[in-house]
């Protein structure tokens, strides 16, 4: 077991809270039969992954079809669409989640941007500050790679930096154009992804003020990690000709479920919390079954469940990203009461599970 | 085990047994008593070396239901309240641990709203259910949710509608009671009861009581989904690899 000292028994009780959340989304939405009808997709074992009814529709940056059919596109079409989408939502994600406080780009101090559905350099982070006017001194960092999980990895960083320089602004944004890395190629492998994935970006303002109370955002208390070594190859990019494609194995939703209780008990054990005391779930909408396999070895119900499910539905998966887009169907519900607390989960590649502490007190 | 006001509690061996006890109103419950309860179930569920909860009531009665002599026209129970009844009674029914209600005497709304929520119900002929809350004016709790399940609709809409007392031996032949048997057998049905739960396997307890629980909420595809999470968990469980360690010791022996 390893040694560690609760972070909320520092000097200082108080803890950076979630301020804000905006989310955008491209403008076309499909569902998915009209993807199966513009990819011209007629084999029964591909199209069934297309027909099950936890995802109706998704936002995606689909070519315009040719004849009615989605075209053949290159490398550099994909790159491109990455690209021109972080710099289309991100911004439209970025505004929707300073404009309520009376923020703008200037006034951030730290700035995150996490993607795994593209690669850029320089990053993101740069292209933002070029054409919304961060600041020139603006502290920027590009998280890459690290898959469906990285929102919290990058939550993390943010909120350690704003809560040893309370006043401060953290910005993360979660870019994922997953319409950028899908690989048509006809097989199951593919099949799945391209069923799955959605495009959306998520922003997440993050400041340690005592000026906020309970009702502008949750206290981030405490994060706890964990990687499952042995399931390193279950999830990843593999070079599919001259294309990065997606590899998801078909048991990793289970292997997931099956440990998450790991991260989850020493999370609340060493904040004296037990299952019970938590009263909301913002949970990563990675599919069906992962979706089920955390109900079932947490004890969550599916109205535990409901904002994963929801977003799955109407989104897909939208990566990284996800867990913001729950979070904010929790906060437009106004259930949330006073003293409540709530635990943020994301998985990904690695196999990663990521879990972060919310407490609603002021 | 820690005290209750309303509740006697015993542990022996791996059995906790609640008694519900408050002699001078027949075992109606009140704030007191939901709040012992709800106690009663964190107690039990943090309890590692604990495998059985039995719930009974002291004396001859399990309990005559809600005590509404506890309420006054100014100060009446809120739904807040209620809420807070039906979190204990969904404690109870997800426990994880086998949960036996033994019924003697009357067992009266409430009362029977805490044994539909138990894994095992047994009673004496001398039981007497009654759910006669639409009778009086407001709803059995989560009951609606519960008793058609044991004994279907057409039943449980003529036992909820009339608010009609019925039997241990009629709650039994509705399905609503596991087995029923004089008072005198009564120590000798609970042991029996409990032995034929053990041994205990907290994983696979849970996950089967938990589908069972939920088998006529979903459709097939979404029960299925459910149905796979739940049996992958009990396929990595350490029960479960002791099983095929064991099983391949005896092919080699």
């Amino acid at each position: 077991m390893i040694a560690h000292t609760p972070p909320n028994q520092n000097a200082v009780s108080r803890r950076p809270r979630i301020v804000s959340v905006g989310t955008a989304n491209p403008p076309r939405r499909y569902t998915q039969d009209e993807i199966i009808e513009l990819f011209g997709e007629t084999d029964k074992r591909i199209t069934r992954f297309f027909k099950s009814h936890h995802i109706k529709t998704r936002h995606l940056y689909l070519p315009d079809p040719v004849n009615g059919k989605i075209p053949n596109e290159s490398n550099q079409d994909l790159s491109d669409r990455h690209m021109n989408g972080a710099l289309e939502l991100g911004p439209i994600a970025i505004e929707n989640c300073l404009k309520p406080l009376g923020l703008s780009p200037e006034d951030i101090d730290y700035l995150c941007c996490i993607s795994s559905t593209g690669f850029l350099c320089p990053g993101i982070t740069a292209h933002l500050t070029k054409n919304m006017g961060f600041r020139d001194n603006v502290h920027r960092f590009d998280i890459l790679g690290m898959g469906c999980n990285a929102g919290l990895n990058g939550m993390r960083p943010i909120t350690g930096l704003t809560h040893a320089n309370s006043g401060k602004l953290g910005l993360m944004l979660c870019v994922e154009i997953c319409s950028a890395a899908y690989v048509y190629n006809k097989s199951l492998v593919t099949a799945v992804v391209n069923s799955l994935f959605g495009d959306g970006v998520a922003a997440a303002l993050i400041r340690d003020d005592q000026s906020d109370d309970w009702q502008r955002g949750p206290q981030i208390l405490d994060f706890e990690s964990y990687i499952i070594t042995d399931a390193i190859g279950t999830m990843r990019f593999e070079l599919e000709g001259s294309k990065q494609s997606f590899f998801l194995d078909r048991d990793i939703p289970y292997v997931l479920g099956n440990h998450v209780e790991n991260p989850i008990n020493r999370l609340l054990g060493r904040n004296n919390l037990k299952l019970r005391d938590i009263n909301h779930w913002v949970v990563h909408s990675g599919g069906r079954k992962v979706i089920d396999a955390i109900k079932y070895n947490l004890g969550l119900t599916n109205h535990d469940m409901r904002h994963t499910l929801s977003v799955l539905k109407n989104y897909g998966n939208l990566s990284s990203g996800a867990f913001l887009f729950s979070y904010n169907e929790l906060r437009r519900e106004g259930v949330i009461r006073e003293g409540d607390l709530g635990v943020a989960i994301t998985m990904g590649p690695g196999a990663s599970i990521e879990t972060a502490l919310l407490s609603w007190k002021s | 085990m820690k005290d209750y006001e309303t509740l006697i509690v015993n542990k022996k061996g791996n059995v906790v047994t609640a008694t519900i006890h408050r002699p001078n109103s027949k075992n109606a419950i009140d704030i007191q008593m939901l709040n012992d309860l709800s106690g009663l179930m964190e107690q039990v569920e943090d309890s590692h070396d604990v495998d059985v909860l039995v719930l009974q009531g002291d004396g001859d009665i399990f309990s005559s239901g809600i005590d509404l002599s506890a309420f006054s026209p100014e100060k009446t129970l809120d739904v807040h309240g209620i809420h807070k009844w039906e979190k204990m009674c969904r404690q109870l029914e997800r426990l994880d641990k086998f949960t036996v209600a033994a019924v003697n005497g009357d067992c009266i709304g409430g009362g029977a709203q805490l044994v539909l929520a138990c894994d095992a119900r047994i009673g004496t002929t001398k039981a007497k259910f009654q759910l006669n809350e639409v009778k009086l004016g407001f709803l059995p709790g989560m009951a609606t949710f519960r008793i058609a399940k044991y004994i279907g609709l057409g039943r449980a809409k003529n036992l909820i509608l009339t608010g009609k007392t019925f039997t241990g031996s009629e709650a039994q032949q509705l399905g609503m009671l596991d087995e029923v048997c004089e008072y005198k057998d009564f120590d000798a049905l609970l042991e029996s009861t409990i032995n034929s739960l053990l041994p205990f396997n907290p994983v696979a307890l849970q996950m089967g009581r938990r589908l069972l629980n939920e088998c006529y909420a979903e459709t097939y595809e979404d029960f299925l989904g459910d149905f796979l999470a739940a049996q992958h968990r009990c396929l990595n469980s350490e029960s479960f690899k002791k099983l095929v360690i064991k099983a391949k010791k005896d092919q080699t022996s």
